[in-house]
C-alpha cells in the first residue's frame, strides 16, 4: 500500500473527490458485481506494486466473504480483505493513500507500474463509505516498527482529504505488511470471464514471483506457490524521446531544466538525442548552428516550434526500451503451467515500439492445453480460445469487444495458422492466447482501466505479434501433422508388405526362407529403420524448435535487431512460414552467430543451435556470465573434450552436424551451469573466426561474483542440456565462480543431475 | 525383360513368373524393385506412314516400390494371381466380375483386408496397371469387355472362329438374314474367307445408318462387307477391321460425320490406333482404311445440310479445341502423307461447322437409296482421302 506514497513533495492533490464520488461508474463501480472485483483489484494491485517496488517477493492473502444483506436492493454485504507482506505504510501517509484522490507516488513517472493515477483505492473507499457508511480498515506495519497501526480511513469528500478514525496500535507478528479490509454492498461473481477466479488466475499467470492464498466465499482456500524467486526489476523511467512528444509537452519540458544551453538541454532532457543528431539537424533541417549555444529560456516560440518540427523530421534511434517491462517468456511459461498441462507453448516478444507517441511493448503467448483439471482435452475442441488480456501486467476483464487486444485477435486470419475461426471472431481450440501490452503510458478507454483504446497503430502492433505467434504455431502444427502422417505410413507398410511378399512367393513357388528374407528386405527398403531415423530426426527438430523459442528471451539486444529486420519486411511474413529450418534458425540466432553461420554453412549453424538450445529457458538475469579470460581458456581446453551434446547433434543429422561435433568446445562452459552467453561466446572463440568476432563476445561479459552455485543444472530443462552438464562436470577444467539462483520448479531436475555428477566423481 | 511387340496369351504365365521372380530377388537383396511400363501418351507416340499406326517411343513410366506404391503393387500381385488362375483354367471374366471375385477372396482371408477394393474403379485401375506392366491386352488376361459396335453384314464373308476348347465355329454371314455378325473379345481368333470376291469394306460410323443401308439392300447390290462402327471403335471393332484388312486384302472406306470428333477420335483410332493404346495399336488398327466422307467439298457438291458448331455442343467444342493441338503435336496429323486429313481438320477449325453422315438423306428425300448411290459413286470416283 505504501507505494502510493514516496515523499510528500511528489503527491499531487486536487479537489476531485466529489466528482469521483458522483461518478464511481467511471472508475469501475458501475454495478455491485463490478464493485467487488474492482475493490479487490485495486487493493491487490497496490499490494503487488508496493512489494515489487521495495524488492519484496509478494505473498498475498485474500478473503472475500458475504457477511450479510446489503443496504441497497439485491446486494449482499461483502467483505474483501487483502493482506500483503509489503513494506507497510507510514501512519501519517494513510489518509493520503486511501482518502485522497489523485494522490499517487506513481503518477506520470513513466514507469510500468500497475497503478498510475491514484484513483482506484480511494474510489474503493468511497464506494464502501457510500454503501455501508464506513471507510476502509487498514492495519499496517513498516519495517522496524514494533507495533502495527490499525485505523479506519474515510474521505472528506468536500476537501478531498483523508480522515483517520479509531487509530490504535496493535501487536502483529509479521515484520512488515499491510491488511486492508473493505465492507461494502456488492455481489460476488466467482466464475466467468468477469469473475474473481479469472482475475486471480490471470494474475497468477503473469506473476510467477507471486505467492497467493485466497478464500472466496465458501470455496476451499486456494494456495498458489511462487515459481520464481525473481522480483521483476521495474525499470526506471528514461528521459522522454522527442518523437513521443507533442509541441506543448516539448515547450513545457524546456522549463524544467533551468537556464542551460539548448545543446545541453537536448542532451540532458531527452533520450536518443546526441551531438551527431544535432549536427544532422544543422545539415539537413536548416537549424542554425548558433541556436544550440543559446540559453533555452531565450528561445522564442517560433524557434521552439522550428526546432521541434526539425527533430520530428530527423531520423532518431527508436526510444529506449529500458522503460518497458515485459513479463518475459520464462515468467509466462512458468505461470501458464499453473493453469493446466500444456503440450505447446510459445511466446513472441515484440521489440518495443512507438504507438501513438508512446513506447509500448507487446508480448503474445500461445499455449495449447492438453488437460484441464486432470481431464485431457482433444485438439479439435470447438470452444473459443481463452483470451487473456494484460495491460502493465494487470488482467483486463471487462468490455473485451472494444479492446485493442481483442480487435487485433479477431482481425488476424488464424485459419492460415491451422486454427479454426469463424469470420471476425476469436479462433477456437483448446488454446490460451495471452496478450500483454506494457507501456509507461497505456491509453485506457476509461479511468477504470478495463479496456485498452483500440488505436490503429496499437492494433497493428498487436496483430504483428499475434501473427508471429501464429506462424510459430502453424510450424508446430505442421510438424505434428507430419509426424502423424509418418505414423500412418508405417502402418501402411505393415499392412501391405506381407501381402505383397506372400503373393510374390506364391507366384514364384518359393520357399519360406525366401519369403523371410524378402520380407526383411522389403521392410528395410520401406520401413522401420529409415523411417525410424526420419522420425527421430523430426522429433529432434521438434525439440529444437521448442528450445529455440525459449532462447529468444536470452538474445536481448540482438533479438531486437532481428525483429527490426523482420519489421522491415513485414509483407514477407507469410513467406517466413515457408522458410526452411535453417533459415528459421537464422532468425533466432544472434547477429554474430548469424554472420558466422552464413559464412560456414549448415553444419555450423546446427552446432550453434544446439549450443544455444542448452540455454533452455534461463532468464537472462539469472545468469552471470563468466569473464572473458576464463572463457578463453575454457574454450581452448574445450577442444580436447568435445561435448557430448554436439556429438548427439551429429548423430541426429550426420550430414549436417558432423563438423560441429569436432569443433565445438562448449563443454567446459556448461560446467558453469547453463551460462548461455558464455557458451555461445566461448564457441565463437574456439572457432576463432577472425578478430572482431573474438572481440565481440568480450563486450557483453561481466566479472563473475563468487557466489556459490546452488543448483547445478537448475535451469537445464532439455535433455541435451542435462547431458551436457553431466558431461561437463567430468571435464578437467576448473569451475569458474558463477552462480545461478535455484528455482524451485527445477529443483528436481537439479537434484537428478547433481546425483549423476556425484556418482561419476 | 523386353516385352515390346506382340505378346501371346501363352506368354503371360511365363512373363508373370519372370516379373515376380525379379521382384522377389530384388526384395531379398533389399534392393528397391522398379517396374517399367511404356508411357502411353501422345508425347511418346511415333507415327511412321510405312508402319501405318502409332507406335510407342522410348519413354517409360517407372513405378518404384515405396511407401506410396506398396499398396498398388500388392494389389497388382494379388490380382495377377486371380488372372493367372483364369488363364490356366480358360475362365473369362469382365472387369466387374473380377471386382467381385477379388472381394470374395478378401472375404475369405482376413489378412487380405487392407487391399480390399472399395469401388470397381480401383480394381479396374489395377487390371490396367497389370496390362501396362506385361504390355499385353486385357483380353489376353481373359478379361473381356462387352464390346459394342462392329455389327457386320456381308453376302460373301465366311468367318471361322477357333474356340478355346479347341473346336471351331464356321459362320456364313449370308445365312444370317438381316441379323448382323458381331465380333467379340478376341478377333485374333477369327479367320476370314470370301465365298466370292469382295470389292471393299465400308465402315459406317452410325450403326443405325449401317443397318438402314443393309435393309435397303446395299449388301445385296454390292459385293462388300458393311460394318457399323458405333462411335469410338471398341477394341473388338478395331481388331476386327485389322483382321479384314490383313486377311481379305480389300480396300476399306470409312463413312461418318464431318466433324473434329469423328476425325480425331473415331477415324484416327481406326486407322492408326490411339495414344492410350500405343502398345496394342499393331493389332488394333487398320492403316489402310480411307476417309470416304463426309468431305468438306461434299457439302457443296451434294448441297448437304451443315450447321455451325455451338458452344452448347460440348463434345464437338472440345474436339475442335483439341484439333488445334493435334495439328501441332499429333504425329499422325503432322505426317505429310496425312495432309488430306489434316486439311480437313484445318477446314473444320476455320469454318467451325459440321455436317453429319445422315445429311445424305436430304439430297433426295424421296429416294431411300440415295445415300447408297452417293457412297458408291464416291468410291468409284476415288472421291475420298
Amino acid at each position: 500500500m505504501s507505494s502510493k506514497i514516496r515523499t510528500k513533495a511528489e503527491l499531487k492533490t486536487s479537489s476531485t473527490a466529489e466528482y469521483f464520488a458522483k461518478n464511481l461508474q467511471q472508475v469501475g463501480f458501475s454495478s455491485p458485481t463490478k464493485a467487488v472485483l474492482t475493490t479487490l483489484k485495486e487493493a491487490f494491485d497496490n499490494s503487488i506494486d508496493a512489494c515489487e517496488e521495495h524488492g519484496i517477493l509478494p505473498s498475498i492473502h485474500i478473503v472475500v466473504e458475504r457477511t450479510g444483506k446489503g443496504s441497497t436492493k439485491n446486494t449482499d454485504q461483502v467483505l474483501v480483505r487483502v493482506e500483503d507482506n509489503g513494506p507497510g505504510i507510514p501512519a501519517k501517509e494513510l489518509p493520503m493513500v486511501f482518502g485522497e484522490y489523485l494522490a499517487s507516488s506513481k503518477f506520470g513517472r513513466g514507469r510500468c507500474t500497475r497503478g498510475q493515477q491514484g484513483i482506484g483505492i480511494s474510489a474503493a473507499t468511497t464506494w464502501a463509505m457510500q454503501t455501508s457508511a464506513q471507510g476502509v480498515l487498514v492495519k499496517t506495519k513498516t519495517k522496524g516498527q514494533k507495533k502495527a497501526v490499525q485505523c479506519r480511513v474515510e474521505i472528506d469528500l468536500k476537501n478531498n482529504k483523508g480522515i483517520i478514525r479509531d487509530k490504535e496500535e496493535l501487536d502483529w507478528n509479521a515484520p512488515h505488511g499491510t491488511i486492508v479490509e473493505f465492507l461494502f454492498d456488492g455481489r460476488v461473481q466467482l466464475n466467468g470471464e468477469a469473475g474473481l477466479q479469472a482475475f486471480l488466475r490471470s494474475n497468477v499467470l503473469v506473476n510467477p514471483h507471486l505467492e497467493l492464498h485466497y478464500k472466496l466465499l465458501d470455496e476451499e482456500e486456494v494456495h498458489i506457490e511462487r515459481v520464481s524467486d525473481k522480483i521483476p526489476n521495474i525499470p526506471d523511467a528514461t528521459s522522454p524521446h522527442p518523437h513521443t512528444m507533442k509541441l506543448g509537452e516539448f515547450l513545457g519540458h524546456a522549463k524544467l531544466f533551468g537556464n542551460i544551453s539548448v545543446k545541453e538541454w537536448l542532451l540532458k532532457a531527452f533520450s536518443r538525442v546526441s551531438e551527431q543528431v544535432m549536427q544532422d539537424l544543422v545539415a539537413n533541417q536548416a537549424v542554425p548552428k548558433k541556436l544550440f549555444e543559446r540559453p533555452v529560456n531565450d528561445l522564442k516560440e517560433d524557434e521552439f516550434k522550428h526546432l521541434f518540427t526539425s527533430i520530428q523530421e530527423a531520423p532518431l534511434m527508436a526510444p529506449s526500451t529500458t522503460s518497458v517491462l515485459a513479463i518475459g517468456e520464462a515468467g509466462l511459461a512458468k505461470s501458464i503451467l499453473r493453469l493446466g498441462d500444456i503440450d505447446y507453448f510459445s511466446v513472441v516478444t515484440r521489440r518495443p515500439a512507438i504507438c501513438d507517441f508512446k513506447p509500448i511493448q507487446v508480448e503474445v503467448a500461445i499455449a495449447r492445453l492438453s488437460s484441464r483439471n486432470g481431464e485431457s482435452i482433444p485438439h479439435e475442441e470447438d470452444e473459443s480460445v481463452q483470451v487473456i488480456r494484460f495491460a502493465n501486467r494487470v488482467p483486463l476483464q471487462f468490455d473485451k469487444a472494444s479492446c485493442a487486444i481483442f480487435k487485433a485477435i479477431t482481425t488476424v486470419n488464424w485459419k492460415v495458422y491451422g486454427l479454426k475461426q469463424a469470420r471476425n471472431s476469436v479462433p477456437s481450440g483448446p488454446y490460451i492466447v495471452a496478450v500483454s501490452v506494457v507501456s509507461p503510458f497505456i491509453k485506457f478507454k476509461n479511468a477504470s482501466k478495463e479496456t485498452i483504446d483500440a488505436s490503429d497503430e496499437l492494433v497493428e502492433e498487436i496483430r504483428r505479434a499475434l501473427m508471429q505467434a501464429g506462424q510459430r504455431l502453424s510450424r508446430h502444427l505442421r510438424k505434428e501433422h507430419k509426424e502423424a502422417l509418418l505414423e500412418s505410413k508405417m502402418q501402411h507398410i505393415e499392412q501391405f508388405a506381407p501381402i505383397l511378399v506372400d503373393g510374390l512367393v506364391r507366384l514364384t513357388h518359393s520357399d519360406d526362407k525366401r519369403k523371410a528374407t524378402a520380407h526383411e528386405g522389403l521392410l528395410k527398403i520401406l520401413g522401420r529403420d529409415t523411417q525410424a531415423a526420419e522420425k527421430e530426426l523430426m522429433e529432434a527438430e521438434g525439440r529444437l524448435e521448442k528450445h529455440l523459442a525459449s532462447k529468444r528471451k536470452t538474445l536481448g539486444a540482438a533479438y531486437d535487431l532481428i525483429m527490426a529486420r523482420e519489421n522491415d519486411s513485414l509483407e514477407d511474413e507469410a513467406l517466413d512460414e515457408d522458410l526452411d529450418l535453417d533459415e528459421e534458425d537464422d532468425d533466432d540466432a544472434s547477429p554474430k552467430a548469424k554472420s558466422k553461420g552464413k559464412g560456414k554453412g549448415k553444419g555450423k549453424s546446427k552446432a550453434q543451435k544446439k549450443g544455444q538450445n542448452k540455454k533452455g529457458s534461463i532468464p537472462e538475469d539469472h545468469v552471470i556470465v563468466s569473464d572473458l579470460p576464463a572463457a578463453k581458456g575454457l574454450a581452448k581446453k574445450g577442444k580436447s573434450a568435445p561435448l557430448k551434446v554436439e556429438k548427439a547433434a551429429a548423430q541426429d543429422k550426420p550430414a549436417k552436424g558432423g563438423k560441429a561435433g569436432k569443433a565445438a568446445p562448449v563443454a567446459p562452459i556448461e560446467k558453469a551451469k547453463g551460462k548461455p552467453k558464455a557458451a555461445v561466446k566461448s564457441k565463437d572463440k574456439g572457432k576463432g573466426k577472425g578478430k572482431d568476432k573474438a572481440k565481440k563476445p568480450a563486450t557483453g561479459t561481466k566479472a563473475a561474483p563468487a557466489t556459490p552455485v546452488k543448483a547445478s543444472a537448475a535451469t537445464a530443462k532439455s535433455k541435451p542440456a542435462k547431458k551436457s552438464s553431466a558431461k561437463a562436470t567430468q571435464a578437467p577444467v576448473k569451475k569458474p565462480a558463477q552462480a545461478v539462483k535455484k528455482e524451485p520448479a527445477k529443483a528436481k531436475a537439479a537434484k537428478k543431475t547433481s546425483k549423476k555428477t556425484k556418482g561419476k566423481k | 525383360m523386353n516385352m515390346r511387340g506382340k505378346v501371346l496369351q501363352h506368354d503371360i504365365p511365363e512373363l508373370t513368373a519372370e516379373l515376380c521372380e525379379r521382384l522377389l530377388r530384388d526384395l531379398e537383396k533389399a534392393r528397391r524393385p522398379v517396374i517399367e511400363a511404356t508411357k502411353c501418351s501422345l508425347d511418346n507416340a511415333i507415327y511412321d506412314h510405312k508402319v501405318g499406326f502409332l507406335t510407342p517411343g522410348k519413354k517409360k513410366i517407372r513405378t518404384e516400390l515405396n511407401v506410396a506404391s506398396v499398396k498398388k503393387m500388392s494389389r497388382a500381385i494379388f490380382m495377377l494371381e486371380i488372372l493367372l488362375r483364369n488363364i490356366e483354367t480358360g475362365a473369362v471374366n469382365t472387369k466387374r466380375e473380377l471386382y467381385y471375385i477379388s472381394k470374395g477372396e478378401v472375404k475369405h482371408n482376413k489378412h487380405l483386408k487392407p487391399i480390399d477394393f472399395v469401388e470397381q474403379e480401383e480394381s479396374d485401375a489395377i487390371i490396367d496397371f497389370i496390362c501396362e506392366i506385361l504390355e499385353c491386352y486385357r483380353e489376353e488376361l481373359n478379361c473381356y469387355a462387352n464390346d459394342r459396335g462392329g455389327q457386320t453384314y456381308s453376302q460373301q464373308l465366311v468367318v471361322t472362329e477357333s474356340l478355346s476348347d479347341g473346336g471351331r465355329a464356321v459362320i456364313d454371314l449370308s445365312a444370317l438374314g438381316t441379323s448382323p455378325f458381331q465380333p467379340k473379345n478376341r478377333p485374333q481368333n477369327l479367320a476370314l474367307s470370301a465365298k466370292k470376291k469382295i470389292d471393299y469394306c465400308l465402315i459406317v460410323e452410325s450403326e443405325g445408318t449401317a443397318n438402314t443401308l443393309v435393309a435397303n439392300g446395299f449388301t445385296k447390290r454390292h459385293n462388300c462387307i458393311l460394318v457399323g462402327a458405333q462411335g469410338v471403335p471398341s477394341n473388338a471393332v478395331r481388331g476386327w477391321l485389322k483382321r479384314i484388312q490383313d486377311q481379305l486384302q480389300v480396300p476399306l472406306y470409312f463413312f461418318g460425320d464431318l466433324d473434329a470428333y469423328t476425325m480425331q477420335n473415331i477415324y484416327r483410332t481406326l486407322k492408326a490406333g490411339s495414344a492410350a493404346s500405343l502398345i496394342r495399336n499393331s493389332n488394333y488398327s487398320a492403316p489402310e482404311v480411307r476417309f470416304l466422307g463426309v468431305l468438306p467439298e461434299d457439302i457443296a457438291r451434294y448441297d448437304l445440310n451443315d450447321y455451325p458448331v455451338r458452344e452448347s455442343d460440348a463434345q464437338e467444342y472440345r474436339a475442335l479445341k483439341k484439333a488445334k493441338d493435334a495439328l501441332e503435336n499429333d504425329p499422325f496429323f503432322r505426317d505429310k502423307r496425312n495432309k488430306g486429313l489434316s486439311d480437313i481438320l484445318k477446314w473444320l477449325l476455320e469454318h467451325k461447322r459440321r455436317c453429319e453422315q445422315q445429311a445424305l438423306f436430304t439430297v433426295n428425300p424421296r429416294d431411300p437409296t440415295m445415300p447408297e448411290k452417293i457412297i458408291v459413286e464416291k468410291i468409284k470416283a476415288g472421291n475420298y482421302v
